[in-house]
């Protein structure tokens, strides 16, 4: 079995002239974490975009688990999970509600998204407020909704963009532990964020990106000691250089 | 597949989950129905004859009694000074002066004039009040004219002149029993409720229809707001199915609407069959789809939800104004050209002839066709010129 999970090849996508992605070309090994990191601007989310189906590249070629992305886009939905980086929610319903949808929506019976949506609110720790509705709930709990609900399908491949941004250290945690949980059950994990000690801690290997190219792919310890640096973050601002972006 | 249905019951359950847009759709037709027909069917009429009594018989108090027995009529009495002043003041804006040989010239048959005094136009009320007076004095005089006729003519008949008397008295009688011989009337009655049922109630009902346009329009750009959309298009669903989806759903909301206004109809008018009442529910379908159809387009081609709310709020007035909604716009002209580009052209004259003129759905098949090839055209153009994301 070919180890490489997901293999991009050359992606590139543009946007009224601008690359925004331009020319990646990266792997995700099976039951591996990769963090694909970057300033603002660098092109994570139109990769997460592109890989998820949802933006179709300008030109390069994307597999996953073997199935070319330009031609088995259904195939490939069937195997992806996505924790967008915006909470989207239903916020009038309740979790429950929010997570039987969407199961439905991945092909499940009812009383398949039912008992799969239990399942993943316990897991991420809501159980006790799952009628609830989710204007309710506080950032930190709706991250967690964002999070049970990509995982309904039980993908083989998680992508998570941002999935901590602005949420109390208790959530943060929670989340890790989850994610750390999946890949040890064996789910292939792609995930990004501005936070590099979260990306230290979690991640396989991490790919940092920069102005829609990949300037480094390698595991958080190597990228240290090649660069000379102490931190993931010292690497990353070594690479990526001092000045702001917007 | 049933995935389009999911969507549309998902669209159900937050339309009714959030309690305030619930209540306002359902209190809103209400509103309007009660409203709308408390303008069309109108008021009893009620009025006050300002009178200046200066008849020194017993005639001009006749004439008093006689208007003030009239049902919604009051009579109010004044010296002509006070009359004169009120009228002077605006206070009264018709004045009823009964002169001072009324009765003596009632009684010898002699031509008599009621003075009518104005301020201004004298108002509605009083043109009304002056008429109803002008009427039953007509009826007096015409009656004391009979009884002096037909005094001469019995006068060589041998009869005694109280029985000459008594006849005339048991004719006059026999005339009054069989009806009052004035009676105000609004000119309306059930001919407002026709009136309502025929332009009103289809107007009411094709504008709550139209409603659809916005909400259709808003919910796709909602969801790509806050990232529902995109969430949707990575799973199995597909853009087709999201549009049957949100179709499906958009019908539903404007049905709950017509369902209340029909039922409201039903209630409140009685002059409905429950058959003509099915099938101007069976064709509002149509017409729901029609613009739930129409709304999708928007939401495909807005990019931001101001310009699909302004897109919407454009078509929707677009289509109630043009299309003759409350008012008809002729067979010819540039209007009536205009209004054929319309589907509440259609469904206006569908809904009349279901709702008043025995026409159902058979006869109604180009309303119908109007709107299935609305609804086909605005879905597919929809699906073409749609994207995922506002701007990418």
């Amino acid at each position: 079995m070919n180890d490489d999970y997901l293999v991009a090849t050359d992606l590139a996508k543009g946007f009224d002239g601008n690359l925004a992605v331009d020319g990646v070309s990266f792997t995700i090994r099976r039951k591996e974490i990769l963090g694909l990191l970057g300033p603002n601007g660098a092109g994570k989310t139109t990769t997460i975009r592109m890989l998820s189906t949802v933006l179709r590249p300008d030109s390069g070629e994307v597999t996953i688990d073997g199935h070319p992305l330009s031609k088995e886009a259904g195939e490939i939905r069937k195997l992806i999970g996505v924790c967008p980086q915006e909470l989207a929610l239903y916020e009038e319903l309740s979790a429950r509600d929010n997570l039987v949808f969407f199961g439905r929506m991945a092909g499940m019976s009812g009383k398949d998204a039912k008992a799969r949506a239990d399942e993943n609110l316990e897991m991420v720790g809501l159980s006790d407020r799952a009628k609830d509705a989710v204007s309710k709930f506080s950032g930190g709990m709706k991250r967690r909704v964002n999070l049970a609900i990509s995982l309904m399908n039980r993908p083989a491949l998680l992508f998570l963009d941002e999935p901590t941004v602005g949420i109390d250290p208790q959530s943060r945690n929670h989340i890790f532990d989850t994610v750390l949980s999946l890949r040890d059950a064996g789910m292939t994990v792609l995930y990004t964020t501005h936070y590099m000690e979260e990306a230290d801690r979690l991640c396989d290997r991490v790919a940092i990106m920069d102005g829609g190219q990949l300037i480094a792919l390698d595991t958080p310890a190597h990228l240290k000691e090649s660069t000379g640096q102490a931190t993931l973050e010292d690497v990353f601002l070594n690479l990526t250089g001092r000045s702001l972006r917007d | 597949m049933m995935l389009p249905v999911y969507v549309a019951l998902l669209e159900v359950k937050r339309f009714l989950a959030n309690r305030g847009e619930l209540g306002f759709s359902i209190a809103l037709p209400i509103v309007l129905f009660a409203l709308m027909q408390g303008v069309g069917s109108g008021a009893s009429f009620s009025g006050t004859a300002h009178v200046a009594n200066l008849d020194g018989g017993g005639l001009g108090d006749e004439l008093i009694a006689a208007v003030e027995a009239i049902d919604g009529v009051d009579v109010k009495l004044y010296s002509q000074a006070k009359l004169d002043a009120a009228i002077d003041r605006s206070a009264v804006l018709t004045g009823v002066v009964i002169p001072a040989d009324f009765s003596e010239r009632v009684e010898t048959g002699e031509p008599v004039a009621i003075i009518f005094k104005q301020r201004g136009s004298g108002g509605d009320e009083g043109q009304i009040v002056a008429q109803i007076v002008e009427g039953v004095a007509r009826g007096m005089f015409v009656e004391y004219e009979a009884r002096a006729l037909a005094a001469d003519l019995l006068s060589g008949s041998g009869a005694t002149s109280g029985e000459i008397a008594g006849a005339i008295a048991k004719l006059v009688g026999e005339v009054e029993a069989h009806d009052s011989a004035v009676s105000v009337s609004d000119g309306q009655g059930d001919e407002s409720a026709d009136e309502f049922a025929d332009r009103i109630l289809p107007g009411i009902l094709v504008m709550f229809l139209m409603f659809a346009v916005t909400l259709s329009a808003q919910t796709i750009v909602e969801e790509r707001s806050n990232g529902t959309l995109e969430r949707l298009m990575m799973t199995r669903l597909g853009v087709w199915r999201l549009f049957w989806g949100k179709f499906l759903a958009g019908i539903a909301r404007a049905m709950v609407q017509v369902v209340v206004l029909l039922g409201l109809a039903a209630v409140a008018l009685g002059s409905f069959g429950l058959v003509a009442l099915m099938q101007a529910m069976v064709f509002s379908i149509f017409m729901a789809a029609a613009v739930s159809g129409l709304g999708l387009l928007i939401a495909s081609v807005a990019r931001t939800r101001d310009q699909a709310n302004w897109a919407a709020v454009f078509v929707t007035m677009f289509m109630v104004v043009f299309g003759g909604t409350f008012f008809p716009l002729g067979d010819s002209g540039l209007l009536s050209l205009i209004a054929n580009f319309t589907v509440n052209h259609y469904a206006i004259d569908a809904l009349q002839s279901i709702l008043t003129d025995g026409g159902t759905l058979v006869t109604e098949g180009v309303g119908i066709g109007a709107m299935v090839v609305t609804a086909a055209v605005s879905l597919i153009v929809a699906r073409l010129t749609f994207r995922v994301s506002g701007g990418a």
